[in-house]
């Protein structure tokens, strides 16, 4: 699966650079992270514009009522969380309700979520980091409840991406236009390829289709491309598989291991 | 063969220890905590000094899996499922790992050798530590010891019922060495203002590149854990394949380094 990511990630680069800026468009607006709030009752999430490369957790939150009027109390000399969307302490004993406190977790990106061993002041939040806070009870990862399994594009996707998507296009129209001739042929094969006749918008963030016969004319490209879609949507798809790296590891550690045992042998031999 | 050869300089196995510690310290993902106990299993097969305390790898192996599983047994008291049981059983094998990479300490390098490296005002408290350290080594060795003489003169050894004659005898041997190494001590003038170097320990290029590389790869770990940049907690919930990030993976091997170094260089 990661292979399969990294294929596309390539075939993508080669074949429509503008394919890729959705991505890069939402970084080009600046850094944002996810941000979940779980009371209990409801979810909410909030997609956070960070004003820097990375801020902490508290500042992740203070940016969210600022953005979003997410409202929130913080106690213990301002280190910790009482109060998130109207739920919790309201004084500065944040761990009055014990055994319920807000739960503080990081999220993979794309839906799973590992218990925060540090506070959120100690916490370094960057572009396209997912934060999680649950009200609820349980002392660790191991008996709170976790965030609900939502990755970064379920949060921040909608509009950042769309607005991407649509200014990148609109970078690339003149070199469209001025492509046009070459594309004509090319352009005739698109629409029969894909199952939805696009609209005008859509033919603005087509620019790729230019490119794409000059790499390859063949039929197997827009299928490919549909895959691209796919596997691009999310950055960090949740991999089926183990990921590549653990049978790497797993070799390593045979080998250090089976290293060892000859050590041992030898010097045992040479006593 | 003679024990001080394949001894590096304490202060390269102290930076070791510490830096794998970290490493071990800041992560829970399965991945890289068994590749830093393949690393220390490799370190010890090739650096262990003869002697008694060449066992505490050993033992703090074992220490390591006894916690582990009291950790995950802890589980029972709250709510089980399978993702708080994968998530005591990290932080058990994180602790493990911590153990072993101590036994390793233990096993490659001389506590008292440790003891020299404090400075002069620093000593009592360097000597209680190092007493401190090898306490779990020496009282194995010690039970051996025993064990051995308590066969030799035919006394039948029954695990239980031999206990408190077991006991007796360790207790009194621990006592002893205590005296003994005091007095040791006091002769050498340790305390008392005036030492000797006597066989001064030299930074050797083994020991400076152990501690080069083995800074570097803790360095990185805690780097990776305060600037977030790998995932070094893998996700329990929902449970998923931890991922291994290729640096990470090169730096803990980078602690193996001591293990490949040739041995004898002085």
């Amino acid at each position: 699966m990661r292979r399969l990511i990294a294929t596309a990630a390539l075939l993508l680069a080669g074949l429509a650079p503008p394919v890729a800026s959705p991505s890069v468009a939402c970084a080009s607006e600046g850094p944002h992270a996810a941000l979940v709030v779980d009371t209990g009752q409801d979810v909410r999430t909030y997609c956070v514009s960070l004003g820097a490369p990375s801020v902490d957790g508290l500042d992740l939150i203070r940016l969210a009522g600022r953005q979003h009027g997410l409202a929130y109390s913080l106690g213990f000399g301002g280190q910790a969380v009482c109060s998130l969307a109207g739920v919790g302490v309201s004084g500065d004993d944040c761990f009055s309700e014990y055994p319920d406190f807000w739960g503080y977790w990081h999220g993979n990106g794309s839906g799973g979520w590992a218990w925060s061993g540090v506070g959120p002041a100690s916490a370094q939040i960057g572009d396209g980091d997912v934060e999680g806070w649950v009200w609820g009870t349980g002392d660790s990862g191991a008996s709170h409840r976790a965030p609900p399994g939502l990755a970064f594009d379920d949060v921040c996707e909608p509009s950042g991406g769309d607005d991407g998507t649509g200014s990148g296009g609109g970078d690339h129209g003149g070199g469209g236009g001025s492509g046009d001739g070459g594309d004509a042929g090319a352009d005739g094969g698109a629409p029969v390829a894909s199952p939805t006749p696009t609209p005008s918008p859509r033919e603005r963030e087509r620019p790729r289709d230019r490119t794409r016969p000059s790499a390859s004319a063949s039929a197997a490209a827009p299928s490919d491309e549909v895959d691209i879609r796919a596997a691009s949507s999310p950055p960090v798809d949740p991999p089926g598989g183990p990921p590549a790296g653990l049978f790497l590891a797993l070799a390593v550690v045979t080998v250090l291991v089976g290293g060892g045992v000859r050590q041992l042998r030898v010097r045992r031999g040479a006593t | 063969m003679s024990g001080d050869r394949s001894a590096l300089h304490p202060g390269a196995w102290i930076v070791w220890s510490t830096s794998a510690g970290a490493c071990a310290f800041v992560t829970t993902n399965p991945v890289y905590l068994l590749l830093l106990v393949a690393v220390a299993w490799f370190v010890y097969a090739a650096r262990r000094v003869p002697g008694p305390t060449a066992r505490s790898f050993r033992i703090f192996l074992v220490a390591g899996i006894v916690t582990m599983l009291v950790r995950t047994a802890l589980v029972l008291l709250g709510t089980i499922t399978i993702s708080s049981t994968l998530f005591a059983a990290l932080e058990g094998l994180r602790l493990a790992t911590i153990l072993v990479i101590f036994g390793t300490f233990n096993a490659v390098t001389d506590p008292f050798g440790v003891v020299r490296l404090a400075p002069r005002r620093f000593h009592e408290p360097a000597l209680a530590a190092a007493l401190a350290l090898s306490i779990a080594p020496r009282t194995v060795a010690s039970v051996q010891r025993v064990r051995e003489a308590q066969r030799l003169r035919g006394i039948r050894v029954s695990p239980l019922r031999s206990l408190p004659a077991l006991a007796v005898p360790v207790l009194e041997n621990g006592m002893e060495d205590a005296l003994t190494l005091a007095e040791s001590m006091d002769a050498r003038g340790h305390g008392r203002g005036r030492r000797t170097r006597y066989r001064p320990q030299v930074w050797s290029p083994v020991a400076v590149i152990t501690t080069a590389t083995a800074s570097l790869a803790g360095a990185f770990f805690v780097w990776a854990a305060v600037g977030g940049w790998a995932e070094l907690d893998p996700p329990v919930a929902p449970l998923g394949w931890p991922e291994v990030d290729s640096w990470l993976l090169g730096m803990a091997v980078l602690l193996a380094v001591p293990g490949v170094l040739p041995e004898s260089e002085r």
